[in-house]
């Protein structure tokens, strides 16, 4: 079972730190990187893939520094990039196939693992279209599944559900699931519910560092106290939007339901609510995580 | 009294005993079967790695190739075997044998050079990299096929500029190579450089450019003369360092990595 350890790991671009004195041990597990863009997740993610080198600190596989493992290292890794790379005139069959050779999948063997990558992310009925005709979503599953291909021991994910639409969403987290047993897989994103229910461990990340670590239950705790919900009329409900981060309005008939993260009481009506992660993100990055953005502000 | 007789033990017979089953632990098959299981799963979850050859990791890079790539390559090949026949005997003087020489000379690089392109395009280079067989190794498995391939090609042009030729080989292939060198060296700068470098339109129109330099000496009458060899000499080694840094360049920058997630 693999053990993954950085120590005190840095990575500065000119005069840019984008990750500075992350230190962290990761043994089995899902992991789930949360921050908002910029935080220096993506470069963090890139450092543990070995395409980046740190500026400072090391990262150690087993006790090893990454590095001196070599292949060895990259045998047991499948990663997924943000920024997804592929060749528009191969086929997906083909693309795959390609793949598992650079991976040292045996060629007995591609062939059905080629297969079942492609039944696992629901791309079996496209495996003879070129890469170029795939919409985003179908890009975004042809990624996942070359992740997957090599049976990775360290599976590495930068927002794995970009493009995705809900249904494809919760197919990836079930295969996640699925999976994660006995080895470390790592998730970036900046969509809470992505690892809300899979995630063994949050990390959350805010200006290149580590502000806050542990399971849902521990990241919520932290912030009890200071979740409030208040019903307010409209007028009031905008005014206080505009002063306190509020995770949450819901029209109820001609009043609002505000939910506000405060370290005091915003109102003297305000009662404390139970905490949950959208809260955690809203307290730590001041900004609403993309998918209350897009599908809970109903006012 | 009857005297107690001291008989040593019958080790043998006890060995004889065990051996032909009439004193033996009892089997517990229950137990038995569980530790077979869990041994059998255990072998399942072991991982047994597979190192692929050198000759298949060179021939995996090959078949992947694009057949458009294969295509362009033999094109080339067949078309320089049609002028070793016709050049010799219908160009005017040595001077166009050796300039249309170091033109499809120029073009076999680039040609030869597109398939390391390719691997820096669409955001490739970052995912190829994490992979067993990585970029680095990659760029040298078809760094090694253009070299060959190049070879191949100087070998025929040799066999045309030969045919006719008063400066000798060792001067024919100094102005064959040249051309060649340093338009290695700009496709690779470019390569570094410019995203999506393996764009078919900036590969052919890097391609164009390089060939249309190469077309100097038709201007010039006095190009290939003895008085120049030093310039000719120059500018070959000049050639072969920027090369040698250019692709030095491009290791360091897979090392660094940071130009690979921009490209």
């Amino acid at each position: 079972m693999p053990e993954l350890k950085l120590d005190r790991v840095t990575k500065q671009f000119k005069n840019k730190i984008a990750v500075e004195h992350v230190s962290i041990h990761l043994k089995d597990g899902v992991y789930g990187f949360l921050g908002a863009n910029g935080a220096g997740k993506t470069t963090l993610l890139r450092m543990l893939c070995g395409v980046l080198k740190p500026t400072a600190g090391e990262i150690f596989c087993n006790g090893t520094e990454i590095g001196r493992l070599g292949g060895d290292y990259r045998y047991m890794l499948g990663y997924l990039p943000q920024d997804f790379g592929y060749y528009p005139d191969f086929t997906a069959v083909r693309y795959l196939t390609y793949l598992a050779a650079c991976k040292a999948v045996p060629k007995e063997a591609a062939g059905e693992k080629v297969q079942e990558m492609l039944r696992l992310v629901g791309l079996e009925g496209e495996q003879k279209a070129k890469i170029r005709t795939f919409s985003g979503g179908m890009l975004r599953r042809l990624g996942i599944a070359q992740a997957l291909l090599n049976d990775p021991e360290i599976v590495v994910l930068d927002e794995p559900t970009s493009g995705l639409d809900p249904k494809e969403r919760i197919r990836f987290r079930n295969i996640i699931s699925a999976m994660s047993k006995g080895r470390i897989v790592i998730l970036s994103t900046h969509i809470v519910s992505d690892v809300e229910f899979i995630a063994d461990e949050i990390l959350l990340m805010k200006k290149g560092r580590i502000v806050g670590q542990g399971s849902v239950a521990d990241v919520t705790e932290n912030i009890r106290g200071k979740v409030w919900e208040y019903e307010a009329e409209a007028e009031e409900a905008l005014r206080l939007n505009d002063i306190y981060p509020v995770s949450n309005l819901k029209n109820e008939g001609d009043r609002v339901r505000l939910r506000i993260v405060s370290e005091e009481r915003p109102h003297e009506g305000a009662l404390p609510a139970e905490p949950g992660l959208e809260d955690v993100y809203l307290y730590y990055f001041e900004e609403v995580s993309e998918h209350v953005d897009h599908m809970d502000r109903g006012i | 009294m009857e005297k107690i007789k001291y008989r040593p033990p019958d080790r043998d017979g006890q060995r004889k005993e065990c051996i032909t089953g009439v004193w033996k632990f009892p089997i517990d098959e229950k137990k038995k079967g569980e530790s077979l299981s869990e041994i059998r799963q255990e072998i399942t979850k072991k991982r047994i790695r597979y190192y692929p050859s050198f000759a298949e990791i060179v021939w995996n890079q090959m078949r992947f190739q694009p057949w458009s790539h294969w295509a362009l390559e033999g094109g080339l090949l067949l078309f320089l075997m049609f002028l070793a026949f016709y050049l010799p005997e219908n160009a005017e003087t040595e001077r166009e044998i050796l300039t249309v020489c170091s033109v499809f000379f120029v073009f076999s690089g680039n040609i030869a050079l597109s398939s390391i392109a390719r691997l820096f395009s669409r955001n490739m280079a970052e995912l190829e990299q994490t992979l067993y067989l990585n970029l680095k190794q990659m760029v040298c498995i078809r760094m090694l096929e253009a070299g060959i391939f190049a070879l191949f090609t100087m070998g025929i042009l040799l066999s045309i500029a030969g045919k006719r030729s008063i400066a000798g080989t060792v001067m024919c292939v100094l102005y064959i190579l040249v051309p060649f060198l340093w338009s290695d060296v700009f496709y690779l700068h470019m390569l570094e450089f410019l995203r999506n470098a393996a764009s078919g339109f900036r590969s052919f129109a890097m391609g164009l450019i390089c060939g249309l330099l190469a077309c100097f000496p038709l201007l010039e009458d006095k190009v290939y003369n003895p008085e120049y060899r030093y310039i000719w000499f120059f500018l070959a080694a000049a050639g072969i360092i920027l090369l040698a840094g250019r692709i030095r360049r491009i290791f360091e920058t897979i090392e660094g990595g940071e130009i690979l997630c921009l490209n």
